[in-house]
């Protein structure tokens, strides 16, 4: 069986109860092992896209398959991991057991949980505090402790919602560092992010989404290229923001 | 090899392998949902069941010398089954509403929603939990109540069977609650607003067959009278309705509360 695209979303729309209308008639694909950065401004439908993939958010119209299976599957959910750009942590737990419960709700026993839990403490240098809460860490360390839970069950379409927001350089590269290391291995990156020259340097595939829809996609090169521009911010303002000026 | 080489070498899982689970995510759900209410015992378990103990003492011991025996039980003992279903009521509601509408505010939810867990699994593992609270308070209040009061056990058939009637309600209006709550506000003011006259008005500390009427007829209205009835002719033997339609009425609520939460759980409602 030939192997098919990592995520596959046709005619995706999405209008939230007050009348917004966040994604409309969306339709993408990215293949397995890509990976692929979505690049728009505040409001054009990037959360409500991963929202919808990921099973958080209601889609209103289309089809959506992860790795060709229904993304409402078990199948599905077991192959996505998703670190949101809010840092949505359990407060009631320490963070060696939120990573233990977290590998748990995707079905993997208490010992191998556990043996993960500690596997991704060290990745993300969080040993020292694993029984500490979430609330009690710093920033950086709250956004390393999403990503860790995101990475934890071991994924094989990692979907990272601007994951480096509010952090420091240090801490960006290494980030970034261990997703391109990731992706080296196989995983399929699905990446939002609002710092356009990294996105230009990691992603092999980038698309722009303006008002819940795709209106440019291609590698970097083809980007700049098609749009005779130095770099992707260039791109993405003359697509981005003379669109939105223009709208 | 660093933990970086150990995860970044290690190949991802295949595309078409069926979802096999090692230990059921319900029950990692439950397990998560009993730790939560343990890490803050003292709030989840002692206050309730100190409360509750409160009660039978002013009630039941120091007030209740003065007021004459009720189908031939001491008043202490008489109010004993309708404050444990108070008890297991009011826990069961607290449990559900701030357990789900934490993880909605926070947004924890989120990892529950996108992780293989059914809808039901969900909606089971969150209510299992709210019943094993209850009846951890409602155990521990009637360890202390049996020394105070000599309450016993006349039909300990009922009382089981109502009993798990009981927490299934007490557990589904959390539940249910929780995912109706729009804010913190909604939470409280339910219960003080809805679910504490419901209580008082239920015959917690009366028999409702001493009021004069329509007030003992509209007393059958009120869901939480039924609850009494069914712990009363559990513990003492009888009760202002027979034990038959008590568990009836017990268990046609909580079987309507389960098809509602069932149904705000399977429908998505939870999600945007």
């Amino acid at each position: 069986m030939a192997e098919p695209p990592a995520l596959s979303i046709s005619g995706l729309s999405k209008t939230y109860a007050d009348g917004f209308v966040a994604v409309s008639g969306l339709d993408l694909e990215i293949p397995d092992g890509a990976f692929f950065g979505l690049l728009g401004p505040n409001g054009a439908g990037k959360t409500t896209l991963i929202g919808s993939v990921c099973n958080i958010v209601r889609p209103t119209t289309g089809t959506l398959k992860v790795f060709g299976h229904d993304y409402r599957s078990r199948e599905a959910r077991r192959l996505i991991g998703l670190a949101e750009q809010e840092i949505n942590v359990d407060r009631f737990l320490s963070i060696r057991q939120m990573l233990i419960y977290h590998a748990g709700y995707h079905g993997i026993g208490r010992r191998a949980a556990s043996r993960r839990a500690d596997e991704m403490l060290e990745l993300f240098g969080l040993e020292h505090k694993a029984t500490s809460r979430a609330y009690e860490l710093s920033g950086g360390m709250q956004r390393r402790l999403v990503l860790a839970r995101a990475f934890a069950h071991r994924p094989r379409l990692l979907i990272l919602d601007e994951p480096t927001a509010g952090v420091d350089v240090e801490l960006r590269a290494e980030i970034w560092r261990l997703v391109k290391d990731l992706n080296a291995g196989g995983t399929t990156i699905f990446l939002t992010t609002h710092y356009l020259e990294e996105a230009e340097a990691l992603c092999d595939e980038i698309a722009l989404l303006r008002a819940g829809r795709i209106v440019e996609r291609g590698s970097s090169i083809a980007l700049r290229h098609r749009h005779t521009a130095r770099d992707i911010s260039e791109v993405y303002r003359r697509v981005i923001t003379a669109g939105v000026a223009g709208h | 090899m660093s933990a970086h080489e150990v995860v970044t070498r290690r190949p991802p899982p295949s595309w078409d392998a069926p979802f096999r689970t090692e230990r059921s995510p319900l029950l990692w759900l439950f397990e998560r949902e009993v730790v939560r209410f343990l890490t803050i015992w003292k709030y989840s378990i002692v206050g309730p069941v100190l409360s509750t103990v409160l009660f039978v003492i002013v009630f039941g011991t120091a007030l209740g010398r003065h007021v004459a025996n009720i189908d031939g039980v001491s008043y202490g003992r008489y109010i004993v089954p309708g404050l444990l279903a108070q008890a297991m009521v009011n826990v069961g509601f607290f449990n559900g509403t701030t357990t789900i509408f934490e993880a909605r505010r926070d947004r924890y939810i989120d990892d529950i929603f996108s992780s293989p867990l059914r809808w039901w699994e969900i909606n089971v593992a969150l209510v299992g939990a709210g019943m094993v609270r209850g009846a951890v308070v409602g155990a521990g209040a009637l360890a202390c109540a049996i020394p105070l009061t000599g309450a016993g056990i006349a039909r300990p058939l009922i009382v089981v069977i109502g009993t798990l009637g009981v927490l299934v309600v007490a557990s589904q209006v959390g539940v249910i609650a929780g995912s109706l709550a729009k804010s913190l506000d909604h939470v409280y003011s339910m219960e003080s607003i809805i679910l504490l006259p419901l209580g008082f008005l239920g015959g917690v500390f009366y028999s409702v067959n001493q009021l004069p009427r329509p007030w003992s007829v509209l007393s059958r209205f009120d869901p939480v009278f039924w609850l009494v009835q069914a712990e009363r002719n559990g513990f003492l033997g009888h009760g202002d309705v027979s034990a038959g339609w008590a568990l009836l009425a017990v268990w046609g609520i909580a079987t309507a509360l389960s098809v509602w939460s069932a149904s705000i759980f399977a429908s998505g409602r939870l999600k945007p």
